[in-house]
């Protein structure tokens, strides 16, 4: 009796936490115009109405090219400094990995307050170099979390093997290190990548007149119910479900498990 | 020279990023933080500002409400729902934390939105509500602190789910055993001892997410129907609307505050549990 009970709750949560995303994929192929669930009929048309609309194109576009640059940034930057943070030996670097972490941590409206004001006075607001930046910082305490792990689980002995047989330290870096860290590196990147992709407050507020997917889908979402939303939602959920395989894929073969990233 | 031999090429590695974050993302803080003590001169006067001007108290009040009951919330769902998941067999295990992995990996406009779709007048609860007869007029789950509240619970479960799990499952069997040998029952097996066990990640949890909840912007916006600004959303009119940029530094250095606390406090409770 008592097991039925916390059974029937176990799975009552379960369906409460997965309904939105089992809704969702449905409601993208109805035929209706209104919010109707089940659908009254297939369709495609709201995968038509946003892939013929310009305005998301160029959403898309905008989106693309900020998570492509931003992304890659983070990682060049922050597998460097998760190399130094992992092997290295000098003071306060608890204190420089907090910082990294930080943007996880600090919620995203005030980074967004910050840097509105930040920008506003230095004259980036509104622009892509500012939109890219903001997303280079949130992207970074991924970077630096998943690299962290991949290095620290990399014997420093193989390096010092490379390096005592006459390796310089880029030719180590170059045959040793990277392919070694290359499942964990493009996982790190993937993180970051999708943490741009994904991102709706500080783009909200300082892109200006620059859309992106999550910001024009959350201006829609703002002022009236368009289940054009729900084409893009499910080519997003697609995304994200690729992304993770891939993710998943990458760590194994890294010899890294998902727990001992969290 | 032995000292900082080693130093410079390690450092060196670290030291793009430390300048990149320093610049761009410390400092911006740092400056918001200055503008609202300091716009024109020293004053406290943007904080009295707040203080004094009921909006400011009422969204904050509002924010603190709905962050207390999500978070009750989330402890009283989440809690069974990982002692449950424990005593799974290990490969329905493995699909329990799939699933609850599942929606981190959704965009969370697209989680918010598909509640407008269940819950929404036209929506699929109230549309069956309707049709059997069990109420006459359309609920109004959306629009108001409820649909804030089922919102924000299902995006943090997870965050409270996961750890509590992972916390349940190192638990070990034989303490619960040797209770059991000793002639406890059930009910008080898990009183005594599993519940005390479990309780320091049941703390953490639920701090993560009352922090969470505290700077939650997108939920509140779009099931709140803009009738339940939280304090993100309000930054959001003063920065974006009124160009109050001091009040805004203001409000949001309260947000801050209150949020580098409760993480303090959690690592604290993380620390103890971790040394029990």
């Amino acid at each position: 009796m008592n097991r039925l009970v916390l059974a029937t709750t176990g799975i009552l949560v379960l369906a409460f936490l997965c309904l939105p995303a089992l809704i969702v994929i449905p409601m993208s192929f109805s035929s209706a115009s209104s919010l109707e669930f089940p659908p009254p009929g297939f369709s495609l048309r709201w995968y038509q109405s946003f892939l013929g609309d310009p305005r998301w194109l160029k959403a898309l576009e905008t989106s693309v090219l900020v998570a492509l640059v931003s992304s890659t940034i983070a990682l060049l930057l922050g597998g460097l400094a998760a190399y130094g943070l992992v092997r290295g030996n000098f003071r306060g670097r608890p204190l420089i990995e907090g910082v990294f972490i930080a943007p996880l941590v600090v919620p995203s409206v005030i980074i967004a307050v910050a840097l509105y004001i930040f920008f506003a006075r230095i004259g980036l607001l509104g622009s892509l170099l500012g939109l890219i930046i903001g997303h280079t910082v949130l992207g970074v305490p991924y970077v630096v979390l998943v690299m962290s792990v991949a290095i620290r689980s990399f014997d420093h002995r193989i390096e010092q093997v490379a390096l005592s047989l006459g390796a310089s330290s880029t030719l180590m870096f170059r045959r040793v290190l990277l392919p070694n860290l290359l499942p964990s590196v493009f996982a790190a990147w993937i993180f970051a990548l999708i943490a741009s992709f994904d991102e709706v407050i500080v783009t909200h507020f300082i892109a200006g007149r620059y859309d992106t997917i999550p910001k024009r889908m959350f201006n829609e979402l703002v002022l009236q119910v368009n289940p054009t939303i729900t084409a893009i939602a499910t080519l997003l959920i697609a995304l994200s479900v690729v992304a993770i395989g891939v993710i998943v894929l990458l760590l194994r073969r890294g010899g890294i498990r998902m727990q001992s990233l969290t | 020279m032995a000292i900082t031999r080693r130093m410079p090429t390690e450092f060196g590695y670290v030291l793009p990023l430390l300048l990149l974050m320093l610049s761009l993302f410390i400092l911006p803080i740092v400056l918001m933080l200055a503008r609202s003590v300091t716009q024109p001169e020293w004053t406290l006067e943007h904080y009295q500002d707040l203080i004094e001007t009921s909006v400011y108290i009422r969204v904050l009040g509002r924010t603190l409400r709905i962050a207390v009951i999500t978070t009750i919330v989330c402890a009283s769902l989440g809690y069974p729902l990982a002692y449950w998941m424990r005593g799974l067999p290990p490969q329905r295990q493995v699909l329990a934390v799939a699933l609850v992995v599942l929606p981190f990996w959704i965009s969370i406009l697209v989680r918010t939105y598909a509640w407008i779709v269940v819950l929404g007048n036209a929506g699929v609860v109230n549309r069956v509500l309707l049709d059997l007869g069990i109420v006459a007029a359309p609920v109004a789950f959306l629009y108001n602190e409820l649909g804030v509240v089922i919102g924000t619970t299902n995006v943090l479960l997870p965050f409270l789910v996961l750890p509590l799990f992972a916390a349940m499952v190192r638990i070990d069997d034989r303490l619960l055993q040797a209770a059991e040998s000793l002639g406890a029952s059930r009910m008080t097996i898990f009183r005594r001892v599993f519940f005390p066990l479990s309780l320091p990640a049941l703390a953490a949890g639920s701090i993560l997410v009352f922090i969470l909840t505290f700077g939650f912007f997108i939920t509140p916006a779009i099931l709140g129907g803009g009738r339940v600004p939280m304090v993100a959303n309000a930054l959001d009119l003063l920065i974006n609307q009124f160009a109050r940029w001091e009040t805004a530094a203001a409000l949001s250095t309260v947000l801050l505050v209150v949020t580098l606390a409760c993480f303090a406090v959690s690592r604290w409770i993380g620390a103890r549990g971790a040394t029990a």
